[in-house]
């Protein structure tokens, strides 16, 4: 039935394939324009329909990764005290300090070296330059020197030890678990609980502001020179309040003990203390961390409230620490103070050496070794404000890389996360802060800490910007579902008509080469 | 920067000092601690169909405190006794001068039940502050950010009370704190409404942990929540003024509860056992003052046990320090059962107001609003309306009529703010002001037509078909000796005092709130849509395609 070649027949009819506008030209080129609109159209409909994802500096910050910041240290031994013995020991003590950075993990940054220098202890020379001198005791002093005793200057080991102690101390991990993130500005909650405002020995103010004052009469509190003297690292903000119930969630043990019955706190009882349903501890407005401190009363059927060890025996403690939260003090009444409705500056001395103890452990703060005196006027040696300046430095960059290295992770594993110039902006200016970081500890220890806890804060900021939330959930189905019914049915004609013509165009070719 | 903040006292605080005073009359010694001052009262009023109102306030006084200047760029050190901290910091870090929030539930029956003793009675959630401008920060980012704060204190949806809902109504809603305030500062107020805010156990809860005594001792050991939110109207607020003495923060709990009901119609005895189904065991020992106080009744067949010793005719004061444990007790031993008021006994507030939409197309409506006057002389008031975008006001169609014939001289300074496009792509309310007066014994009939948006898709709530809660109008007293002062630059406005009691009312009223229905689209069919329209552009294209890309030949057909 079907000529493939045209013949004219009587019908009297024009041949289909004759008209202009049924040859196979015209035919092919109506396909074509088809296909070469959909063909151009394809680059606006994937750009249109494409997430936001902006090109971050992976290379950079992979590169960022393996850099450790570098904290150059000088040691001067005094030549007018050592006299002759002044470069060999230098020689040991260098030894042996190198080889204790190397040992620890924590201070493998530090570059110690080790000199001679006349006179060194008379006057400060700059920021990461410290000075030994020989004398009759061992102490600190101001600034940045220490005194060792003959007997200590003896032994280069226990000269070697006691440097080592002081430029890099080694904190357990316990210690380690306790200190609080760091956060440029920390809101220090200062709490007075009654237990049972019922009793009528309710203790209704304390005289907080002048305990915070640092100095009353013959009364030392050692939280404000604390609070002073690490200005350099931390802002702090101080708020205090009085609560009248404050009821514990738990019945705290009570056992006999030689006719009286005393009540105690186990350990376990420790970690559940804070009812943190009932009290209303403060909470901040502003996203700074909050450190508590509070003062517990308990109430008359409790008192006296003793702590218990391992072993269930009352100990002499009074105050306890709850890791990167805060510190709490359990007052228990004397006798003779029966009516004590207001705590006076006197019977605060206590509580607040015993803040000032938890505050120093929250925020890292190296003790002196032990044995040490310090001949400094402030509370703090300028070898403990030092260490944990570097501490905090090192920790805060290495925060800010890891932090980098996640959002780099992150965005390449998820393949719908929209990246927007906010983030890219913020990892940018992270990276320069890095930059800068390394930079200034060789310099002065103060610069690097702000600069890496610049980096941090914007490590972080980038890392929990919530434009990169939006389109998490956008199941593959979705698209499918939407496009089949319109690009489907569409296509199908299209694709049938180009293979037909394909198919007729090669027969006609075949057609013309055999004929 | 740190250094100041760590550790001094700010000058505007005086150190806390005890000093107890005892009273010749009794032996306990009364706590004050100079400085801070707590008091705490309970008024419970009895009214004519059986109900009892019962509002409490709890008062802190901040001593020789004014509000932190908004130039100020430290955050000082606080150190409180009495008063709340969180709430401080709140207020201390956004520089608040003037603060009112209130959270209630239900609808305040002026005609029944009279004048409220906190007036803030509109239904949801409102909050109106008045700040300081200046400082760091703008007034709106501070607006902004306190509503965030105080969402996260009291556990109610308080951030979404945006531009959408933000008004700056004067006159209504004055500054009352008074003349410890810094001439030379410009206040602004913000004002937003949210309606359909519920109030439950979880917004009192935080709310009683602002007070020193929480809910073990006092007063506040009434507070049920069982029995507080099965009341007929029940309302949280807190108000933070600046007063000459100092910061004043007042916490107030109000509820209509119904013994009649409780009975099951029969009694209307009440006691605060059968009330709250709790009694005052121990005064709040920090308190220098708790007084419970009843409203004596005008009939004669009550028994009010235990028997009044101080007060007069018209109320028993009950002295908490004195006389716990406490349970006062009212009953009518000769009425067997209580009979109802009947229906026609007089209202009980000079103006009964009725507020409606009519109209049943979901495209336009009229707002209707019917001011009774119950008092032999006319009455002057203003009349505030603020409405979100979703009804537009045409204010030419605006109409006053009593008894049926037009009274266009009743209204005066009409003031309009049309619903305007901000800068977050959102539209603002529309506020309409308008000066009324009310002839004597009449009812005036204010209509307004309005016509309802058609949002968009995405912005109906997930329970669309219900519709969307307009927020209360509020009626406030105005000056009747010349035009509405507005206060904002030069002068305050005088306290109520000044104005004509007999003349204007004597506090803020709140209208019901309204539903009004938008036209809804059929939330079912997106997919279905995509379908049809998809299968009808491939028809046409399909067609097209064929007719123009067909191969025509010609085939003989045998005979």
């Amino acid at each position: 039935m079907n000529h493939p070649v045209p013949t004219t027949t009587n019908h009297g009819l024009k041949e289909p394939q004759k008209l202009c506008f049924e040859t196979a030209r015209t035919r092919r080129l109506v396909l074509g324009s088809y296909w070469t609109i959909i063909i151009l159209a394809f680059p606006f409909w994937w750009n249109l329909t494409s997430i936001e994802r902006i090109a971050l500096p992976s290379y950079r910050v992979r590169a960022q990764l393996d850099r450790k910041p570098v904290f150059p240290v000088s040691v001067r031994l005094d030549a007018s005290s050592f006299q002759g013995s002044a470069p060999t020991l230098g020689r040991a003590l260098h030894e042996i300090l190198a080889q204790t950075a190397q040992a620890s993990p924590r201070w493998r940054n530090l570059d110690i070296q080790v000199g001679v220098s006349e006179h060194a202890g008379d006057q400060s020379e700059g920021p990461n330059v410290y000075s030994v001198v020989l004398g009759n005791h061992t102490a600190v002093r101001h600034p940045r020197q220490v005194v060792v005793s003959q007997e200590d200057a003896s032994s280069t080991l226990r000269l070697g030890n006691i440097l080592s102690s002081l430029l890099a101390p080694e904190v357990t991990s316990m210690q380690a678990q306790r200190i609080a993130q760091y956060a440029k500005r920390y809101r220090l909650a200062f709490t007075l609980l009654n237990e049972n405002a019922a009793s009528p020995h309710l203790v209704n103010s304390w005289d907080i502001q002048t305990a915070l004052a640092g100095k009353f009469f013959r009364f030392i509190y050692h939280v404000f020179p604390i609070i002073s003297r690490l200005d350099v690292l931390h802002n702090f903000t101080v708020e205090s309040q009085v609560q009248y119930h404050a009821p514990l969630a738990f019945e705290p043990l009570q056992f006999a003990v030689a006719n009286n019955t005393l009540h105690g706190l186990t350990p376990e009882d420790l970690t559940v203390f804070i009812n943190s349903a009932e009290w209303t501890l403060s909470s901040s407005v502003s996203n700074d961390p909050v450190l508590h401190f509070v003062l517990f009363i308990p109430s008359p059927a409790q008192q006296p409230l003793h702590i218990l060890d391992a072993h269930g025996l009352p100990t002499r403690q009074n105050a306890f620490l709850l890791p990167q939260w805060g510190g709490i003090f359990i007052l228990n009444r004397h006798a003779r103070a029966a009516t004590m409705t207001h705590l006076t500056a006197a019977d605060l001395v206590p509580v607040f050496s015993a803040f000032a103890n938890q505050l120093s452990a929250l925020l890292g703060v190296p003790p002196l070794p032990d044995g040490m005196m310090s001949e400094e006027s402030s509370l703090l040696s300028d070898w403990q404000l030092d260490a944990l300046l570097r501490y905090r430095t090192s920790e805060n960059m290495l925060g800010s890389q890891q932090t980098l290295y996640s959002i780099i992770k992150l965005v390449d594993q998820i393949e719908n996360m929209p990246v927007d110039q906010k983030v890219r902006g913020d990892v940018h200016d992270a990276l320069t802060a890095l930059g800068e970081a390394y930079r200034s500890a060789m310099g002065s220890p103060a610069t690097a800490l702000r600069w890496s806890s610049e980096a941090l804060s914007l490590a972080s900021h980038a890392f929990f910007n919530p434009g990169m939330l939006a389109l998490l959930y956008f199941p593959a189905e979705h698209k499918y579902a939407v496009y089949t019914p319109l690009f489907a049915s569409v296509s199908v004609p299209l694709i049938v008509a180009l293979g037909r013509e394909v198919y007729g165009w090669r027969r006609e070719r075949q057609v013309v080469r055999s004929g | 920067m740190g250094r100041k903040t760590a550790a001094f006292v700010l000058s505007l605080f005086v150190a806390p000092v005890i000093s107890s005073t005892s009273n010749s009359s009794d032996s306990k010694p009364r706590f004050s601690i100079a400085g801070e001052r707590y008091h705490e009262d309970l008024i419970i009023q009895p009214l004519r169909d059986g109900r009892v109102i019962s509002t409490f306030t709890f008062t802190t006084l901040l001593e020789g405190v004014s509000p932190r200047d908004p130039w100020e760029l430290e955050t000082p050190a606080q150190h409180y006794t009495l008063f709340p901290l969180t709430l401080g910091q709140i207020l201390r870090e956004y520089s608040i001068t003037e603060l009112h929030l209130s959270l209630n539930a239900g609808k305040w029956n002026y005609d029944n039940w009279g004048y409220p003793e906190d007036p803030s009675v509109s239904t949801g959630a409102e909050l109106w502050a008045w700040m300081a401008d200046g400082g760091p920060m703008s007034i709106d980012e501070r607006w902004t950010s306190l509503r965030n704060a105080l969402a996260g204190l009291f556990c109610a949806s308080l951030g979404s009370l945006d531009s959408r809902r933000t008004s700056s109504p004067y006159s209504a809603f004055p500054l009352s704190s008074v003349s410890s305030l810094k001439i030379s500062f410009q206040y602004a107020l913000r004002h937003a409404t949210l309606p359909s805010e519920h109030v439950c156990t979880e917004n009192l809860t935080p709310f009683l942990k602002l007070l020193p005594c929480k809910s073990h001792t006092g007063l506040a050991r009434l507070l049920n929540p069982q029995r507080l939110f099965d009341a007929d109207w029940h309302g949280l607020g807190v108000h933070v003024l600046s007063t000459d003495r100092g910061l004043e923060l007042r916490l107030g709990v109000q509820a209509v509860l119904d013994p009649v009901r409780e009975s099951g119609g029969k009694r209307r005895d009440w006691s605060f056992q059968s009330l709250f189904d709790r009694s005052i065991d121990a005064a709040c020992p920090v308190s220098s003052r708790s007084t419970a106080r009843v409203v004596i009744p005008d009939d004669d067949g009550y028994r009010l046990s235990p028997e009044l010793l101080l007060g007069d005719k018209s109320m028993a004061i009950y002295d908490l320090t004195s006389q716990v444990p406490l349970d006062i007790s009212m009953l009518w031993p000769n009425e067997h059962p209580f009979p109802f008021p009947p229906t026609h006994t007089g209202p009980l507030a000079p103006l009964s107001i009725k507020r409606a939409l009519h109209g049943f197309s979901q495209t336009h409506g009229v707002l209707s609003v019917a001011l009774s006057n119950n008092e032999y002389g006319d009455i002057t008031i203003g009349y505030l309306e603020t409405l979100p975008a979703l009804v537009t006001l045409w204010m030419h169609t605006i109409k006053a009529e009593v008894r049926g014939t037009q009274r266009d001289d009743l209204i005066s300074d009409i003031s309009y703010h049309p619903s305007l496009l901000q800068s977050n792509g959102r539209y603002g309310p529309s506020v309409l002001q308008v000066r009324l007066t009310v002839p004597a014994k009449s009812a005036l009939r204010l209509s307004i037509d309005i016509t309802k948006t058609f949002l968009k898709y995405t912005e109906h709530p997930p329970d669309a078909m219900r519709g969307w809660d307009l927020p209360p109008a509020v009626l406030f007293p105005v000056l009747i000796d010349g035009p509405v002062k507005y206060m904002v630059n030069d002068s305050f406005v005088d306290g109520i005092g000044t104005r004509d009691r007999h003349r204007t009312i004597p506090h803020r009223m709140y209208t019901p709130t309204l539903l009004v229905d938008l036209p809804t689209p059929d939330f079912s069919m997106p997919y279905n849509v995509i379908i049809l329209s998809c299968t009808l552009v491939t028809l046409i294209f399909g067609s097209i395609f064929n007719l123009l890309t067909r191969k025509w030949a010609i085939v003989k057909v045998e005979e």
